[in-house]
This record gives structure tokens, sequence and C-alpha cells, in this order.
């Protein structure tokens, strides 16, 4: 489907440089998986996400995904130390960062060799690669290099060495510093992007710094852009249809953020912890302008009482968190769910247990933010599955907490957190807003836990409110909140607590289908694998296959219809990013087989036989994976019938 | 009684002349001798011009702030020397235009002075220059001391106070509005409307809204508890205060009462007349009544104290009797400038500063003399103008301060106390007469130097007695009479001869030339011994005029010095003059005359007591002595301790009578600067003048702070019938 | 403000009675010590003139912590060792409330020890009673860190075997420490009488209050109360003064100025006597909700040109 049309080869008096004329093919694509590499510092990132919002600008559907390296300062030319950004872009909008690379840029040949390794590049990829350590000084390193080089050219990668320091030297001091805007200027010209937006893109990037900073990133920019314009003797084009609505880039962390400040929430109380703390960083940058207040506490635990205290006493608060640090909440969360003290948490999910992978992504913590803190303890569970989703999160979380004075807890993971998508920019509405500290005096005979027979539901009291008065306790009460040992009494507020979940539950609508009502396979989604999913369904659709997908983002309570939905196909399964035995191991048969947390709950609520199939490498699950281990088995499913 | 003395006589005496007498009439561009230094003002650094600036400093001398500027800039030494130079340059040429009526702010003027000099100037000068502005750190409108500064200078400080004051204002009154809305609307979210659909959809992100059936949202929340919240009464009650606090006409945001120009439906608080002033004070009265009570109101309200049995009945009965002063003192103040000649004014003045309505007036004296009849007719002098603020201080309550322009920016935190007041207050501006032929700037100063209008402030709000809430700050040598200062020249016999000479109500009058037909040129070959210098005249007046002809020294416009004999009428308000400023030394603590007395009487006794005990008891031999030294000493020790005070006060003041220098020195608030003038003499021989130089005393009391570089010519005026004069050698 | 409007506040503020403050019958046991602090703390609301719906008393697990049930106020009786960092929550939304805290030895200075050390670095303006009575009760008897060496207990039948732990030293050793005094619960007039001071004073005021726990540790102060002279009572101008019925009966007195740190420890580090006073007052420590602009005022405006400006720097399409 790609087009191919040569050009015109230009005429070598066009070119100062005098290096040789090269005819160019113009591919033509619908979409394109880029990577950048570098040792950490060199700018990768920056590089990236720069060349994502130019993408974006022109139209572009963009999601792009922080490779990230564990330590801070890694060891230069290592596997490990390997940072950068791979960036997708479509002539449609992206939803996830979908498979192998096409294409990735290489400061050196061992960041690179990280990606080959990992099976991050597709079978020949074309490959830039900084051409500097060849003639390197330092036999070691020359001999390194040679190896890769030959390597990958056995493996039939379409390696270009690119004398990028070099090419910079001409241009800055300290080249090193430079690469990373030859880059772009080189990847601008290979996906023909509008170079006056790549050049708006490094005054915007550069805006604090003067006019010499900037022009000299320009410079270099133009360099890459020559650079590939003269020696590579094809280019790319993804055709863009630019939105008709205005459109942000930003990344689930920040969106989580700005969310928070939409929902007129107060204070966020946290403790410093991966992949979440970016979102407070930011919180923390905003959120006084408009008189909130990020607190770091002494621990988790007081970051949780804290938001306890505040969301008492004021507007519902937050606090972030990840998975140890949710751990440590849960007593506290559990005293929110007894008192009814509205409260949000958001788990920015990371590998676990314990301390796990902290910079990679995983859905582990479902059941122990469901089912988490002793006795029983219903909180409302969210997952959000897009970037725009984290931001409206925040403000539906605020509201239902504060409406039906429960926990809620929105799930989200390191993948969003620094994944970046264009989304339609959200348009203030005041309503949003929590409403003021309530100081009016309560109804005459009121009770601070006056709790409806059918909803469960009751007005919270506030601190201030004349006549309120009533010591709120973690203690079994009784409706006016006094400790009680009465077996009547403690069943009566476990009652009134649970049916608070049913209660909103009759207030969500059924979710919507991803493809037809009914058919051979549903896969059943949440969080942020929504976009590979409905991705690899699409592809298989594609082939003519029967295959529709359901993304939950209500966990608990899940949203009304699920069972009639499940019921309409002839399997169901899960796909999710979370631990599950394989039925092939060994020891493995369906009486022990442990299900991931999403498929065992549909099992014991809606008694429908549900599979799964999971991944729990750290990385976001690609799309071609799952449209290939479905496709298996389908097909292996054709066979059998 | 030789014929110089009689003509000289009977001029003093009558006014008039006599043909054959040697006076002569024409006294014209004549000048009292001390203001002969001060001929080019621009060229002497002081106190003016002024800029207006904001903050609590909001007004700084220009010469403050280039010295803030050099100090910040150039490096001591040399090195500094070329940049110091350049700058000052710019500062000299800035007061130049400003005198000459370039209008406009500090940086503006500061361009069009280096613009004007750059003309003939170097790199380094541009560059200098500049880096000097850069350092400035204020800017604001510059003014030079004339007509317009009373007015200009107090509507400046005025909108400084008011600014602060509709600041807080606003603070208060946009948190109250924005609590009594929270109040409205955490009572909306409870209501049957806040759990409709569309106000439940509303409250949800766009991308969420599918996930919600609002229709069973609301069904469901329709169930939580009884809705409560305000009662009617309190609803009404709230949203009335809540509109009356967001309609407020007397603070507009941008903190700028009285700015005609931003006045969009605010009130303006800036008039030409009392009577304007106070009718629209009435006029805004019930407004401000409103906003009061609907201040008091949000307060209760928003502190959930207001409990409606008590409160009620307060408010139905708060009216605008019920105003209080420090009611008032929320409220922006009342400015009103007037030029106190019209006698309508005066008359108004009374009323309005009785009135108890803040009201903050200026009256910009024009006339400190105002000769009645035309021509010789008497003095009605100071009647009004001068004791316009005297006058005041017996409405007790009211803030008076009473000032020259040149020495505004002395009082300038005065003038702010005065303005921040709770009540009304009165500032008396005397800025040179409309003809002067002196600049503002020195008819001004010389005004407050004669005592022909002192400076002093009356502050009811400093403390319950005279001692507190009066100052007489800033008058020169306060402790004297007149200021006394050296002034040193040449005599025909080349001699520097240095005297003192005080600056005396006669010497301010012979400042404006209408007045001129009080005084005759004395030439000086008729100077007799009998001329008395016209202070010690009227220290004590002689018995008849043959022993003793008042004159004063002056200057003429090519600096010979002179004497001018005064007339009667004159010396009889200098005399009405010196009345009026020993009460206000009185009032500020100076001369107590009852002390004074006390003490005669004390000592008196005590003497006598001495007396009686040395008769009684004839000392040993050896005592004597010793017993004839302690009189001196023993009072202090002997005497009731309230005397000893009054002692020390009396003693204190003869010795600061007997050196003028230290007595002006000793003023706070002065930086002594001294100034030299170089006298040439001139001999009549035609011999090459010779240049002796001679200080003369602090010329800080005019406030001038630099060094004139003019000359004093002095001579004996040729004599008129021959008469050899020539030096003896 | 116009005085007119002082008026309307001062002429009519309610009075309260001890009544006012007074809820429930307190289910401690006879004779505990905690009865002598509710009843102080209900004497200060009322002398104080606190409003009922404005005051919260926070608490966490533990006998101590049944006191907010036994207050006419706001009560919020948390979980075991968290209540400080619960009642800064509270403080930070909420400048405006009077805000204490009950907890006890356990709570405090075992499983809330991080809490406790913070809070007195956050200096925010909360009231803090640690009611020590050296053992934990409502567990029924196990040894407290405050617990003297050789303490018998449940869980140290032979004596426990660490030497208590100093909860004034601790305390006074941690930077931005503000308050700190000592009250024991058997002289009620000097406990009300540092309470009141340690409420009047704006930061965060710690207060040890020696308490008797007769059930378990019932002879653990026998000497000091039955022996006036084993009291050290602190007093100074710049304090609170000894009451003349006082001094009479409590000669042994000390006059010490709560501004000198260095006595402030060596008096902290006594244990016998018992020193019974305000050892260290700072009112120059900035709280920390004050630093932070607690309870600023939030318009919908700010927050939506705020979020404006931000989205702004995001948006990529149309410019």
């Amino acid at each position: 489907m790609n087009a191919v049309t040569n050009l015109k080869p230009r005429a070598a008096a066009a070119r100062a440089t005098g290096s040789r004329v090269v005819a160019k093919q113009l591919l033509v694509l619908d979409e394109a998986v880029v990577e950048i590499m570098s040792d950490s510092g060199e700018g990768a990132q920056k590089c990236g996400q720069s060349f994502g919002a130019i993408a974006a600008r022109m139209g572009n559907g963009v999601w792009t995904v922080e490779i990230i390296p564990a330590e801070i300062q890694p060891p230069a030319r290592s596997v490990a130390g390997a940072s950068g950004n791979r960036i997708r872009l479509g002539s449609k909008s992206i939803t996830n960062g979908g498979d192998e690379a096409a294409v990735v840029v290489a400061f050196n040949e061992q960041v690179l060799l990280g990606r080959v390794n990992a099976g991050e590049l597709k079978p020949g990829c074309v490959v830039l690669l900084e051409s500097m350590w060849g003639e390197s000084p330092d036999a070691k390193i020359a001999a390194q290099y040679a190896e890769t080089r030959d390597r990958l050219l056995a493996e039939g990668y379409r390696l270009h060495e690119v004398p990028m320091e070099q090419e910079c030297k001409a241009l800055v001091a300290d080249p090193r510093k430079g690469k990373n805007m030859f880059v772009l200027g080189m990847l601008c010209n290979l996906y023909s992007l509008d170079m006056n937006l790549a050049r708006d893109q490094i005054a915007f990037i550069f805006g604090k710094k003067d006019e010499k900073v900037i022009k000299s990133n320009v410079a270099l920019l133009e360099a890459g852009w020559t650079w590939a314009e003269d020696n590579l003797d094809f280019k790319y084009s993804v055709p863009a249809v630019k939105a008709t609505e205005a459109q942000v880039v930003i990344n689930g962390n920040t969106a989580l953020a700005l969310g928070i400040l939409a929902s007129g929430m107060d204070i966020c109380a946290m403790y410093p912890i991966t992949p979440a703390t970016s979102a407070s960083h930011y919180l923390s940058d905003i959120f006084e302008k408009a008189g909130g207040i990020v607190h770091q506490a002494e621990d988790e635990i007081a970051a949780c009482a804290f938001a306890i205290g505040a969301s008492y006493a004021g507007k519902v608060a937050v606090t972030i968190t990840s998975g140890p640090g949710y751990s440590l909440k849960q007593e506290g969360i559990g005293l929110a769910v007894m008192a009814e003290i509205p409260l949000v948490v958001v788990d920015v999910q990371r590998g676990g247990p314990s301390t796990g992978q902290p910079t990679k992504v995983e859905q582990g913590d479902m059941l122990s933010v469901m089912f988490g803190s002793h006795g029983d303890a219903p909180k409302v569970v969210m997952a959000a599955s897009s970037i725009e989703d984290c931001f409206y999160s925040m403000i539906t979380a605020r509201r239902i907490a504060e409406t039906f004075n429960m926990v809620v807890v929105v799930l989200s993971d390191a993948a969003l957190s620094t994944a970046q998508q264009p989304f339609p920019r959200p348009e203030f509405d005041a309503d949003w807003l929590a409403p003021p500290i309530d100081q009016n005096p309560v109804p005459e005979g009121a009770r601070p836990y006056d709790w409806d027979p059918v909803t469960g539901l009751s007005r919270r009291f506030q601190p201030g409110q004349p006549g309120g008065m009533h010591t709120l306790t973690g203690l079994a009460h009784d409706q006016s909140s006094r400790v009680a040992y009465d077996p009547e009494i403690n069943a009566q507020g476990l009652h009134a607590r649970s049916l608070k979940l049913a209660a909103l539950q009759k207030t969500l609508m059924p979710p919507k289908v991803f493809g037809d009502e009914s058919g051979d396979l549903l896969i059943v989604g949440w969080g942020s694998t929504r976009g590979a999913i409905e991705e690899a369904v699409e592809r298989l659709r594609g082939e003519g296959h029967k295959v529709s997908s359901l993304h939950l983002t209500f966990l608990q309570p899940m949203q009304p219809g699920i069972k009639e939905v499940l019921q309409r196909f002839r399997h169901v399964m899960t796909v999710e990013g979370n631990w599950s035995d394989d039925p092939s191991d060994p020891l493995i048969d369906e009486t022990n087989r442990r299900y991931s947390a999403l498929a065992m709950l549909l099992r014991a609520r809606y008694l429908v036989d549900v599979d799964c199939w999971t991944e729990v490498r750290g990385r976001p699950i690609k799309p071609g994976t799952i449209y290939a281990e479905i496709r298996r088995r389908l097909v292996a499913e054709e066979l059998h019938s | 009684m030789d014929s110089h003395l009689r003509s000289q006589c009977v001029f003093h005496l009558t006014g008039r002349r006599t043909e054959t007498d040697a006076l002569e009439s024409n006294v014209s561009g004549l000048r009292p001798a001390l203001l002969a230094a001060y001929r080019d003002l621009d060229a002497l650094r002081h106190d003016f011009p002024l800029v207006f600036c904001g903050g609590e400093d909001y007004v700084q001398s220009l010469s403050a702030a280039v010295d803030r500027v050099l100090r910040k800039l150039a490096p001591e030494g040399v090195t500094g020397e070329g940049m110091r130079r350049r700058v000052l340059k710019v500062e000299r040429e800035i007061r130049r235009q400003v005198t000459a009526g370039a209008r406009g702010s500090l940086l503006q003027l500061w361009d069009k002075a280096s613009d004007t000099l750059a003309a003939q100037a170097d790199d380094e000068f541009v560059r200098d220059v500049r880096r000097a502005r850069g350092a400035l750190g204020i800017d604001g409108d510059v003014a030079g001391c004339d007509r317009e500064l009373p007015s200009r200078f107090m509507q400046h400080a005025w909108s400084v106070v008011q600014r602060e004051k509709a600041r807080a204002a606003r603070d208060r009154i946009d948190s109250l509005v924005i609590r009594l809305g929270d109040i409205l609307r955490a009572d909306y979210m409870r209501s049957e409307q806040a759990l409709q659909q569309p106000a439940l959809k509303a409250s949800f992100g766009s991308a969420h809204r599918g996930l919600f059936d609002f229709g069973a949202m609301s069904k469901v929340l329709q169930r939580v508890g009884p809705p409560g919240g305000l009662g009617e009464r309190r609803r009404a009650r709230v949203e009335q205060a809540r509109s009356v606090l967001t309609a407020q006409r007397f603070f507009p945001s941008s903190g700028e009462p009285g700015d005609k120009a931003g006045a969009s439906g605010f009130h303006d608080f800036y008039f030409d007349s009392p009577a304007e002033a106070l009718a629209a004070f009435r006029a805004r009265l019930p407004e401000l009544v409103q906003l009061l009570k609907s201040l008091q109101v949000a307060e209760l309200e928003v502190e959930g104290s207001y409990r409606e049995e008590l409160h009620d009945p307060i408010f139905a009965s708060l009216d605008e009797s019920g105003v209080t002063a420090p009611d008032l003192r929320f409220f922006p103040d009342y400015l009103v400038c007037i030029g106190g000649h019209e006698q309508g004014e005066q008359a108004q003045l009374s009323e309005a500063l009785s009135s108890g309505v803040p009201l903050k007036i200026v009256v910009q004296v024009e006339d400190l003399l105002e000769e009645a009849a035309p021509g010789r007719g008497h003095f009605a002098f100071g009647m009004r103008s001068a004791r316009l603020a005297s006058a005041a201080m017996s409405f007790d309550e009211v803030f008076v301060l009473q000032s020259a322009a040149s020495n505004l920016l002395q009082l300038r935190s005065r003038v702010q106390r005065g303005l921040r007041y709770p009540g009304a207050a009165l500032f008396s501006i005397y800025a040179g007469p409309a003809d002067g032929t002196l600049p503002g700037y020195l008819a001004a100063a010389a005004a407050m130097q004669s005592r022909a209008f002192p400076a002093f402030t009356y502050d009811p709000g400093a403390g319950p007695d005279l001692a507190s809430r009066f100052s007489l700050e800033n008058n020169p040598q306060p402790e004297r009479d007149w200021p006394v200062e050296k002034f040193s020249y040449a005599d025909k016999d080349l001699q520097s001869v240095t005297e003192d000479v005080a600056f005396t109500f006669v010497d301010f009058v012979a400042c404006e030339p209408r007045y001129a037909g009080h005084f005759a040129v004395v030439p000086r070959a008729s100077w007799g011994d009998s001329m008395v210098p016209a202070h010690e005249w009227l220290d004590d007046p002689p018995q008849d005029a043959a022993s003793g002809v008042p004159y004063v020294l002056a200057v003429d416009d090519g600096d010979l010095l002179c004497r001018l004999v005064v007339d009667d009428r004159l010396m009889r308000a200098a005399t009405r003059c010196r009345e009026d400023w020993h009460r206000l030394q009185e009032f500020g603590g100076i001369h107590d005359s009852r002390a004074e007395r006390l003490v005669v009487r004390e000592r008196q006794a005590w003497e006598e007591q001495r007396q009686r005990e040395l008769l009684a008891a004839p000392p040993p031999a050896a005592v004597p002595q010793s017993a004839s030294a302690t009189p001196a000493l023993a009072p202090a020790a002997s005497a009731p301790a309230a005397v000893v005070i009054r002692l020390r006060a009396a003693s204190d003041r003869t010795a600061s009578a007997t050196s003028s220098g230290a007595g002006s020195r000793s003023m706070k608030s002065m930086t002594p600067l001294t100034a030299s003038i170089s006298a040439s003499v001139y001999a009549p021989s035609g011999t090459v003048p010779v240049l002796t130089r001679c200080t003369t005393a602090s010329i800080r009391p005019l406030g001038i702070s630099a060094s004139p570089a003019c000359s004093v010519v002095l001579t004996s005026r040729p004599p008129l019938r021959g008469g050899p004069a020539g030096p003896r050698r | 403000m116009s005085t007119a409007t002082f008026a309307l506040h001062g002429l009519f503020e309610e009075r309260h009675s001890l009544e006012d403050y007074q809820v429930g019958v307190p289910r401690w046991c006879k004779g505990c010590g905690d009865n002598a602090i509710l009843a102080s703390m209900q004497r200060l609301c009322r002398d104080e003139g606190l409003k009922p719906e404005k005051t919260v008393f926070v608490s966490g697990i533990g006998c101590s912590s049944r006191l907010p049930h036994y207050m006419r106020t706001y009560g919020f009786h948390g979980i075991h060792g968290r209540a400080l960092p619960i009642a800064q929550g509270v403080k930070m939304a909420r400048p405006d409330l009077n805000v204490f805290v009950n907890t006890g030895d356990g709570d405090c200075c075992s499983i809330g020890a991080a809490h406790w050390i913070h809070a007195i670095r956050y200096n925010m303006n909360i009231t803090m009673m640690l009611h020590d009575n050296h053992i934990y009760g409502l567990t029924k008897k196990q040894a407290s860190p405050t617990s003297p060496l050789g303490t018998k207990s449940n869980t140290t039948p032979r004596g426990s075997y660490l030497d208590a732990l100093n909860p004034l030293t601790v305390t006074l050793g941690i930077q931005n420490v503000s308050f700190v005094a000592q009250a024991v619960d058997w002289i009620p007039e000097s406990l009300f009488q540092i309470m009141t001071a340690a409420f009047r004073h704006r930061g965060f005021s710690f207060v040890r209050i020696l308490q008797r726990c007769p059930e378990f540790v019932g002879n653990m102060f026998e000497p000091w109360v039955h022996d006036p002279s084993k009291m050290l009572m602190l007093s100074h101008e710049n304090g609170i003064r000894v009451s003349p019925a006082l001094q009479k009966i409590y000669r042994n007195q000390e006059n010490h100025d709560p501004s000198s740190m260095n006595r402030a420890r060596e008096v902290a580090s006594i244990d016998d006597p018992i020193p019974v006073g305000i050892l260290y007052r700072d009112p120059e420590v900035p709280c920390y909700e004050d630093l932070r602009h607690a309870g600023a005022l939030r318009t919908s405006d700010s927050i939506r040109s705020t979020l404006d400006k931000e989205l702004d720097k995001f948006t990529v399409w149309p410019q």
C-alpha cells in the first residue's frame, strides 16, 4: 500500500556542499515508528518529544514513549544506560506506542544494541548510526563499533552511518550537546515535516534562553536537514489531516495534575515515588497560583492521613502514589471508608511485588486496590485508558467521592505516565469545581450518618457547621457516630457502605463494545492497554474475524449490562498487563490456574468462562503481539471446530 | 542732627521724602543681602525639583535620587569623578528645564536633558548617563517649586494614601463577596435544582459524560437527607449584602479614587471647594451607610455568628446618625484644593472643618501682606492668610499643617500623617506671590525664614496635650526671634567684614517690589551711627526716631551693597509678626513665659533666703569664696525639681543664642552645607579688583545644598556731592 | 474595621457553659488521669470562648484517644499513631478551626513516632496533649516506650528491658520546636494553666501530661503524688506564674525562662523531681500553614486562568 515515486535528481550546482546528487524515493506511509536512542544526557528525549510535537502540529496522530534507564547517571555507551524516545506518528489518531520500530537513530552502537536485543526493531529496520566511534582512538571502542556494524549488516538492517559529531563540530563548540537538534533536522527531512514548525518548536523549547541559543540550535536543525537531503536516497511522508478543534499534547502525569487543578481539589498530599512523582512535580509548580497546596509528607501513611484530615474538614483531597505507597496507605483508606470521608487516591502502577520495576509498566494492583484494607472496605475503582482519560478521571473521581462520600481510586500506570498524545483541548467548566465548604447549620434533627435505607447515602457534616458536632470514628458506629458494639448496628453500617456501590452502579451507563455487539471472541481490557487492544481487534476484523473488544473504565462497581455483552460472544478473554498462569505449564490445570485480575473478577461476577492472556515484560503490550496471539487462538479454534 | 539723619527720620516716620534729601526712591532690583548668593538658583543643587513616585517614600528630591545613583555607580575618588560630573550635568539641565516650565516624568525629562547635552558630548557621557538612568530606580512626575506645587504635591500625596486605603478595602470586600458567594453556592449544591440532570451533567468532564445516566443519578441523589439549608430570610440577607458589596462605588478595583480619568461610575473624591465636597459627602451618605451595614452583616454571616434576634434590631436602627469617625476611616477622604484668597472660601472653611467630615483641605496662601488700602494704608497683614492655620487649631480635632512650599519635602511624612488622620485636616501652604520677582522657591523659603510664614503642624492624633500635638519642625534657629546668619563683604579698605545679619520680616517684605514704597535707599555716604539694624531696632525700639532709624542690608542687581531705611508702618507689621512668632514658639515649648517668670521668682526667693542665711551666720574666713561661688551652682541643687528644668531650658537658650551657626546646624533633618561667596572689591581708583574669599553662614535654612558661585560687589556708592572717599594709602 | 462592627461582634459573643462542651459519660476507669485532662479541656473551651462547631479534637487509638467522644465539639477518632498527620490535614484545609490532638505514649512515641518528629518540624498551630501513663492500657498492660526500665507487663513479665524514652528531651531536640511543657494530672490547676498557655501559643504546642493509670500501674506516680517536694514547679514572668495557693503546697520551685533552650533541655532530663510548667517557648517560629498560605481564597476564575495558561503551553493545533 506504500506509494513509491521517483523524485527528480537535483542539479549539483544547487548544492554548495558539492555532495553527490541523489535520486530520492518518496514513500507515502499511513503510519511510522521511529526510535531515537542515546546515552542519557545527550538529549534524545527532547529530540523525540520535539519530533512528536512537530508531527502533531502538522496534524498527525502521535504517541511518544519515553525509554528511561533505571539509574540517574548510567555509564556511557552501555546497553543498560540507553535513554531515548519512541515516536509513533500516523495519518489517523494514534492510541499506543505501536509495534517494532522501522527507523532508529542511535548516538552510539551500544544503546542501539540494547534495542536490537530487546527485539524492538523491525527486521530490515533503517538504522542511522553515529559514525565517529568507528574512528575512535580507543581501539576497544572502535572494535565494538566495527563488530556491531558487521552484525547489523549481517542481520539485514539498512545501516546508514552518520558523521553527526563531525557535522555539528562545524557549528557548535560542544557537539555532544547539539547532536539532538541535528538529528531532529534529519528526521524532519526524512519524514517531510514542515521546517518552519520545527523552527517554532526550537524557539518554544529554548524560549527562556537568549536568541543566540535558539539561533545555533536552528543552525544545527538545518544542518541535519541538509545532510539528510544530500545523503539519503529516500524520504517518507505521513499525510496528516489537521484537527478542527484545538489539540493539546501532554503526558499522563501532567494530565493528572491538570485534572486535579480542574476538579477544584485544594490539597494534594504525596510522598515521592516513581513513576507517580512527576505528577506532583508539575502540580507543585502550578497549584499555588490557584491557591492549591501540594504537601510532601514524611511518609506515605502520613500523606494519606493528611489527605483524609483535609478531606474531612474541607474539600475532597487527593493523594498520589504507586504500588508500594498504596500498600502503606491501605489502613488509612480503610478509615476513610469506615468514616465515609470522601477521598481520591491515584495509583500510577509499576512492576511489583515489593520494589519491583519502578520505571516499568504493569497492571498488577487492581485487586489489592479493590479488596485491600482489612475487613469489607468497599471503594470505587476506576482505570484511565488514555492521556485524555487521565485528565477527566480526576474530575469524575472528585465528583463521585464528594457525592457518595467514598474513596475513589484511579489507576494509571507507568506507560501512561510518560506517554504523550494529542487530544482535544479541555474546555474548563466552573461546574467541575468542588462545592465550597459548607458552613451552614445542619438541619434540625439531622444525624451524621442518616443512612438512606435504599442507597446507603447520607450527608456528611463538616467542621464549622453549627449543630453538626459529632466525633467521627474508625470504630463501628451508629447513625449519630456513637461507638457501638451492638451487632445490629455494625451490620447496618456495613450494609449502608456497601449499598453505596450499588447506588453508584445504578447511575452508570453500559460500556460500549468496540466492534460488533456479538461474535466469536470478545476481548476485555482495562487501563492503558486500550489502544493496543482495539488496534489489534481492528486488524483482525480487517481480516474478517468476528472479534470485538470491551474496555472497562469502572472496575468497581462494574458498569451495568456487561453480562449481557459477554453472553453474546462464543468466547471471552481478557488481555492484561499482569500475571496469569500459562495453562500449558506442566503443573497448571483448571483447578490451580491463577487467572489475571480482571478475568477472575468477570468469572466470579458473571459466571461466564473468561480466559485470559497477559504479558508482564515491563513494557507496553504491542498491538502486533495481541494480534498474533488472538490470531493463533482463532486459527486453533477453527481447527478444533 | 545732620541732614542725612533728618531725612532718614522723616522717611521712617512718614514714609515720605523731601526733595533735598539724599534718599533714593528707586529700590527696584534690590534684594536682601542674604539672598545675594542665590541669583542662579538652577546652578545650585537643592531640594527641588521633586519627583512624585509611589510607595512609602512617595516624594523625593531629584538631587537625592541622583546622589543615590552616584553612590551606587560612581566609585569613590577620581575614578568616579567623570561619572559624577556627567550625571550632575544632566541633573542641572533637568532643573533648568523644569524652571523653564517643562513637565513630564523623571525618565522623560532625563532623556530630554541628556539629548540636549549629548549634542556636544562624547560617548562616555552617553554611556554613563544611560547607566545612571537605568539605576535611577524611581520614576514619576517631576515638579519644581512653582505656584502649582502645593496642589500637585498634595494631590499626589493624597492619591498615594487613598490607593493604600482602596487596596485594603478591596481585599476585604472581595474576600467577603467570595465567601458570601460560597455560602450561597454551598446551599445551592443541596438544592433540588443542583440535583437535576443538567446540573449533574455539567459537573462532569465532556469526555466522561457518556459514562453516566444522569436521570438515574438524579433519582439516586434525591434521596440524600433533608435539604435543610439557608432559611429564606438568611438567604435574602446574604444576597442583599453581597449585591451591595459588589455594587459599591467607593473603591474601584484599580484602586485610584479621585482619579477623574478612571471615573467609570465610581465616586470622585477631588473637589475645588469645601461646599461641593460636603454636598457630595451628604449625597453619598445613604450609600455609605448601606455599604457599612453590608460589610458588618457579611462579616457576621461568614463567621456564622449572625443572630437575628440580636442583630436585626441593631441593623434596623443603624442609620446615618450612627456613622462614627472610625467608620469613615474606612472610606476615601475628600481632597479640596483652594486658593485662600476669595472671601467666600474663607467663610466656608470653618464650616467645613467643623463638619466632622474627613475633608483634607489644601489652602494655597497667595499674599501674606495684603496691604489693605491701596498704597499707604496700614497692613492688614497676616490677619487671614498667615493666621488661618493657627486659627484652625482652635477646632482642636482638626489636623493642621502650615508650611512654605519650599519646605514640603522636609515635611512629607507629616503631610502623610495629616492625610491619614481620621478627621478633617487643613494644609496651609505658601508658594510665593502671583507677581513675584524672586523664583518661587526663594520667595517661599524667605517667607518661612523670616517668620512671615513659619512651618508648624498640629496633630490631634499624636497625643492628648499640646506638647505632643504641636511641632515647630524645620524653622531655622527656632529659639530666636529671627534667624541670624554670618554675612561677609569687603569694605572700601579691602578689609573683609563679617557681621551677623538677621533675616527679618522686613527683609522678606523687601523681596517684593510692590512694597518698595516702604523702603528708601541710603547711600553709603549717608550711613550714620544712628542707623540701627531692623532686628536690633525691634528688640528695643528707641525712645525717639532720631536716636535710631531701622535699616536692612540689601544688594542690587550689580550686587552692590546698600542700606534700606524702613518706614514705621512696616516696622509695626514686623512687630506683630514677631508677636505671632512668639506665640508659636510658646506652643512649641520655646520660651515658656510662665516658667520664665517662675524661674525669676524662685531665683529671687532663693537669693533672699541665701542673704538671710549669710547674715544670720557669718562664715569662717576660708568659706566666703566658695560661698560666693555657690549661687551659680546651688539653685540646681536646692531649688524644686520643676524649676531646675526651667533653669536648664533658660540657660540652653542663652547658650545657643550666642552662636548662630550652632543654632541652625543643630536643627534635625537639615544637612548642614555651607556656601561661600567670593566678594570682589571695587576700588574707585580703578585698581584691579582683588578677590578675597570669605564664607557666609550656613545657607541650609533656605534649603539650598551646594556651592553658589556668584559674587557680591560691595562699594560705597559714588558720593553725590564730591567728597573724597578713596582708599587711604 | 469600624468600631461598630467590633461592637456587634463583642456585644453578642455567645457565652458558653461547661455543659455546652460535655457529652456522654466517660468510660475511663475510676481514678484515671484522663478525667482530669478532659475536665481541663472543657474548662479551657469555655474560658477561651471557643465555638463548639469551630473546634476539632483529633486523636489516635488508646485510652487517651477516647477523649474526643466526650467533647461536644467536632472530633476525629482516627487510627493508631496517625492523629498528627490527620490533624495537620484538618488545619491545612481549615486554618480557621481550633485543632487539638489527644494521643498517648504508645500512640505518639511508638507507632506514631515518625509523625511526632515531623509535627514538631511543621510547627502547625495545633495543641497536642501527650497523655503519658507509661503503659498500654486499652490493649491490657504492655510496656510502652516510656515505661521505666524494669516495668513488669504482660509482654515484659520479668520487667521491661530498655530504658524509658524521654518525650521532652526528644521534642526539644528537633528543629523548629516552639512550645514544650509538662503537666501532671494530679495538679488540675497547673494543668489548666499550662493547657491555656499551650492553646494561646501560636504554633505546635507539645504538652506532655503525666497521667496515672490506677488499673495497670497504680503506684507508678505515688511517691510524687504524695510528696509535693518531689515536684519542681517552673514559673517565670514570661511563662506562667504558680498561684499563691499552689506555692504554699509546692515549695520546690524554679524561676525558669522559657526562652532558654539550654536550661529547658536540662530541666527536661530531670525525672525526679518532676518538672511542671513551660520548659520552652519560641513564638517566632513560623507556622507551616502560614508558609503555605493555607486557606487562600480560591475562585473559579483563578483556577480557570491558571488552567488556561497551562493548556496554552501545550496546545499544538491550532496555535
